[in-house]
């Protein structure tokens, strides 16, 4: 019910500004009772110099919208004022590394392949030498290879057993010898 | 390496524009703008600048590229010996790579040159297109229909078929 009359009202509104804003009023036909004009103009009033007469605007609430907003902004400049300083300081007072060939004689550290000085203080504090991680790909490689290895061995020696029945695989239980009674075999008349 | 080291290959010659002598006594309005341009944009942004490269002066390090020593190649690899299947197949795609760039790099050697010439690029940019030409095929020949799963292995067996193809022809010529 407060739905339609405010559907009423807006119709009413609208219906009121077209009319108002079609040529001269005065040529229309009045359909609509009364006011052919934007409520608020009914009648000639002096208002406050350049403000007009103070109007309640129906529109659409934006508080949700705004706090949103504000809230979004708040939580990306909370960490990212502090990160972009920190990012300015060192590029402005640090700055980054100049490219060289490498020295007769000189082995560079890992980190110094790198240009950015926050690139090489991560690769030199946070994150373990290329030559360290070059050795844990091949430790895991040479893993699955044994592992590959082992299991076809085993397979085929299965297979092997299987076929010859000479392993200790594939034995199946048998009943012993000594439990079966041979008494009704034991005379020939029976 | 993604820009080119040599920059002997870009030099463009020496512009022949003649002096003009001047035949109005109304300055060039040009210069104004030049001098404002200066003084408003260039002077600050350079003055700035330069304080930054004198703060980075004061503490200077460096970095340098990487240099991989070479390891026993895919063709010297035992069978099953999976850690230098690793290995070569890492050396391969190192030098993939750095083939791909030095095409990339002739092939900017022959824009810039077509730039330089413009209607006389069929004549004075000759030696850079038979260049491009031939590293084009070779690197066709080698790298060229792998495909996007092409590895170490695809590779070796593409050269292997080459070289059977090469004896065949050669036979084939003798006979």
């Amino acid at each position: 019910m407060a739905a339609m009359s405010l559907l009423l009202r807006a119709a009413a509104a609208w219906g009121a500004r077209r009319a108002a804003s079609g040529a001269a009023g005065a040529a229309r036909p009045p359909w609509l009772a009364g006011a052919a004009r934007l409520p608020g103009t009914v009648a000639p009033v002096r208002h406050s110099s350049g403000h007009g007469k103070r109007m309640f605007i129906i529109k659409a609430t934006s508080f949700y919208d705004n706090r949103f907003l504000n809230l979004l902004r708040f939580y990306i400049f909370v960490t990212g004022i502090p990160v972009a300083l920190f990012i300015t300081y060192v590029n402005v007072f640090i700055g980054e590394a100049e490219l060289a060939e490498i020295p007769e004689g000189y082995v560079p550290e890992y980190w110094e392949y790198y240009k950015h000085p926050i690139t090489r203080w991560i690769a030199r504090y946070l994150l373990d030498p290329p030559e360290k991680d070059y050795e844990k790909e091949l430790a895991l490689l040479d893993i699955e290879a044994r592992k590959t290895e082992m299991r076809l061995m085993e397979l085929e020696a299965r297979r092997l057993m299987r076929h010859r029945g000479d392993g200790p695989w594939y034995h199946y239980e048998t009943p012993d010898k000594n439990l079966v009674d041979n008494s009704m075999k034991s005379t020939p008349d029976n | 390496m993604p820009e080119d080291s040599d920059w002997e290959a870009y030099k463009v010659p020496p512009t022949r524009t003649p002096v003009t002598e001047r035949t109005t006594s109304v300055p060039n309005p040009v210069t104004f703008f030049q001098a404002v341009f200066g003084y408003v944009v260039e002077a600050p942004v350079t003055y700035l600048r330069e304080w930054i490269e004198r703060q980075h002066a004061k503490n200077k390090f460096y970095y340098y590229h990487q240099k991989f020593r070479r390891v026993p190649d895919l063709s010297e690899c035992l069978e099953g010996d999976y850690l230098c299947f690793y290995e070569a197949e890492a050396q391969w795609r190192r030098d993939r790579m750095v083939d791909q760039e030095i095409v990339e790099i002739v092939r900017e050697r022959l824009c810039a040159c077509k730039q330089r010439e413009g209607p006389n690029e069929f004549q004075n940019c000759a030696k850079e297109m038979q260049l491009l030409a031939q590293v084009t095929k070779a690197y066709q020949d080698r790298y060229g229909d792998l495909g996007v799963h092409g590895n170490a292995r695809t590779c070796l067996m593409k050269q292997k078929h080459r070289m059977m193809e090469e004896r065949k022809a050669q036979e084939n010529a003798s006979q």
